[in-house]
């Protein structure tokens, strides 16, 4: 009897773990929460513990991957769909939303306090005026500059387009390097585009452009020649290096300016800690009044129609859109908050207040090109080219058999 | 009639089962989403020949077509021969014969897309570096970032990767020449070119046939060398197919669309495969 002892203990023991376990399995939901922002995991990594902290009841985990919005297409294809996503606002939210797979937040109360410029534009991505996500937080596209650089030519931020192009023949005729252009990656391209594009394309481009009742050959014009324009400020070989090259020479202070969105930062500081930099939009047109920054849905927050805890999922959104939260994690990632009245105070990008304020924000008009036509390589053979007649014909022939298919 | 042995079924069933379910049917099912116009999710409808017929409009498709060939023909060409000469080499009575054969077999071995980094860290900084010390214009630039130029980049990358392999395919086809063969050539007062040219040659012609097939295969689906070096640019100047059908297919949401590109593909590799075994065949000889 004597040596049987220990084994009952041990089985005891292990009834014991396992019954437990049944017990807390019973209670507790599991949710995954799938984002598409590297930058962003350990930001959400401590805002979820801090929702688990309070909501002892629910396990979100967190899913990160590279090349999120392949992978989701893919998993959407096996229709394993993730409880909750955080997404870009592009083109392929806008094809996801339509297919039916996002709940539908039309009544939801937080709605309300969403700021209502970002609401419509995800609803311009995809068909009828209904909510298929909540705007969380919102980007800007932007040039980078050098404060300690500008002030050593005694530069300001130039506010026409004009004054931006003088500004870069200043520091050219003073030895230095205007713009460090990193357009071996397609995508760097289109910050500069984005900004030209927002200004320059007039009303309602996409919406006529759908209707055949316009054309980039009518309307781009001006877009194409003033990206082109860019390239004689830009260092030697601007087709041979990247981003993340990119992001390093100008924390090394090789360029005055550098143009890439507000997303670029925190790599630059972390490059290089003690750059004083700032951030001013791209001034695309020659009346300064008019000039608007674009600023597009950084990550939208949705869940899927057939998730198994509908109440617990939304219960993470509505713990996201608090302003404690909207404030820790945009002052975390260095974007803006698409919840009313929680405002993004950092020094950086204190130029681009004005723009936010006056409410003088374009959406990204790449975002409404259909993703078929891979408008970054074209822009990128036509850089290589300059034929500025050939590449708007290409964009409109382009985009016709896209939509024909 | 003689009974065969259950063995034989045990061993290739599985295997059957294993690749229909896994190769056959996604491959049947690609076929059957090609007449429709699933965005790779949601409802789709049935679409009969269209994606087809706009396929045979697209250029961007057919500059993709005329890249591919391109670099699989170049490729095959240097890799067949660089690999028949460093396999000569290798063969003959040298000395640290074993450590050559390793080295030139390591390549082979590392994942493509971490070789592709490095070789994008070579091409942006050390070449350019080199080009514009020793003063030559067109190297002192990235060639990765000009249009003529990058596709050659993505030659030497998939040169130096895969060489490794068709060495040891040329090394066991040489050892299975007879010496005796040679000695009888050599009495004869044959030179070495001449030996090269009468035996060697046409007795691991089956090893060249199979060296050419698998290369140009291998090369007409290059994908990560592309991906790691260029991502298809500059402008489209590398876009090869597969990574058309990737990008579009999955990133541009035409999943159907390119499904039928891959199908269009697939009968293409299948087309130049036989060709080029039913042409090298003719030439084997056996003495």
């Amino acid at each position: 009897m004597k040596s049987l002892h220990p084994i009952i203990s041990i089985l005891l023991a292990v009834f014991m773990v396992v019954g437990l376990g049944a017990v807390s399995f019973a209670q507790e939901v599991e949710l995954e929460f799938f984002q598409n922002k590297r930058e962003a995991v350990e930001t959400f990594d401590r805002l979820i513990e801090k929702f688990e902290k309070e909501n002892p009841e629910i396990n979100i985990t967190q899913n990160h991957v590279p090349d999120a919005e392949t992978v989701l297409r893919s998993r959407l294809a096996r229709n394993n769909i993730p409880d909750i996503m955080g997404l870009g606002g592009n083109f392929t939210y806008g094809q996801i939303a339509d297919a039916g797979i996002f709940k539908n937040f039309d009544n939801a109360s937080y709605l309300k306090d969403i700021q209502p410029a970002y609401k419509e534009m995800l609803q311009d991505l995809h068909e009828g005026n209904s909510n298929y996500g909540v705007p969380f937080t919102a980007n800007a596209n932007t040039v980078l500059y050098n404060k300690d650089k500008f002030k050593e030519l005694g530069l300001d931020i130039p506010k026409t387009w004009d004054e931006f192009i003088t500004t870069a023949k200043t520091i050219q005729e003073n030895g230095g390097t205007p713009f460090y252009l990193t357009f071996k990656d397609a995508w760097t391209i289109m910050v500069p585009w984005n900004s030209l594009a927002a200004n320059l394309q007039g009303e309602n481009f996409i919406k006529q452009r759908l209707a055949n009742e316009t054309t980039f050959q009518a309307r781009y014009q001006k877009v194409a020649e003033r990206i082109y324009k860019l390239l004689d400020y830009g260092q030697d070989d601007v087709f041979g290096y990247g981003y993340s090259q990119g992001n390093q020479a100008f924390a090394n202070g090789e360029s005055f300016m550098y143009i890439q969105g507000v997303w670029a930062i925190n790599p630059i500081l972390e490059a290089n800690p003690d750059i004083n930099l700032g951030a001013f939009a791209l001034p695309a047109v020659n009346d300064a009044d008019e000039n608007m920054l674009v600023s597009g849905v950084d990550t939208v927050l949705t869940i899927s129609k057939n998730t198994d805890h509908p109440e617990a999922a939304e219960k993470f959104i509505k713990f996201l859109l608090k302003k404690e939260n909207a404030q820790f994690y945009i002052d975390q990632q260095m974007t803006f908050s698409a919840v009313e009245n929680v405002f993004q105070n950092d020094p950086t990008v204190v130029d681009l207040k004005e723009y936010f304020e006056s409410g003088k924000i374009a959406p990204f008009p790449d975002h409404y090109y259909p993703s078929g036509m891979q408008v970054p390589n074209l822009i990128q053979g036509f850089l290589h080219r300059g034929n500025v007649e050939e590449f708007l014909e290409k964009l409109d022939s382009e985009w016709n058999k896209v939509q024909s298919r | 009639m003689k009974k065969t042995s259950s063995v034989f079924y045990w061993m290739t069933i599985p295997a059957f089962i294993l690749f229909f379910a896994f190769h056959t049917l996604p491959a049947l099912q690609g076929i059957f989403y090609s007449f429709t116009n699933y965005i790779g999710f949601g409802d789709y409808s049935f679409v009969g020949f269209k994606n087809y017929i706009n396929l045979l409009n697209d250029g961007r498709a057919f500059d993709a077509y005329i890249f591919t060939f391109k670099f699989a023909i170049v490729t095959t060409i240097i890799v067949n021969i660089l690999s028949l000469l460093v396999a000569l080499g290798l063969n003959s009575k040298i000395r640290f014969k074993n450590t050559f054969r390793a080295v030139y077999f390591v390549p082979y071995m590392l994942s493509i897309l971490v070789v592709g980094y490095i070789f994008n860290h070579i091409f942006t900084f050390i070449i350019p570096q080199l080009g514009s010390q020793l003063g030559i214009g067109i190297l002192s630039k990235n060639i990765l970032g000009n249009m003529d130029l990058a596709w050659i980049g993505v030659v030497i990358l998939a040169v130096w990767n895969s060489s490794g392999f068709n060495i040891l395919l040329y090394l066991s086809g040489l050892q299975t020449v007879p010496d005796e063969l040679y000695e009888v050539a050599k009495i004869d007062g044959a030179d070495k070119w001449n030996q090269f040219k009468h035996i060697t040659f046409p007795l691991i012609a089956p090893f060249l046939t199979i060296n050419i097939v698998i290369s140009m295969r291998g090369f007409l689906m290059v994908f990560d060398h592309i991906m790691a070096l260029t991502q298809g640019g500059p402008g489209q100047a590398t876009e090869s197919i597969t990574l058309l059908i990737y990008n579009g297919g999955f990133m541009g949401g035409e999943f159907a669309y390119q499904t039928a590109n891959a199908v269009v593909f697939l009968f293409v590799v299948l087309a130049i495969s036989f060709f080029q075994l039913k042409i090298l065949q003719k030439r084997e000889v056996d003495y």
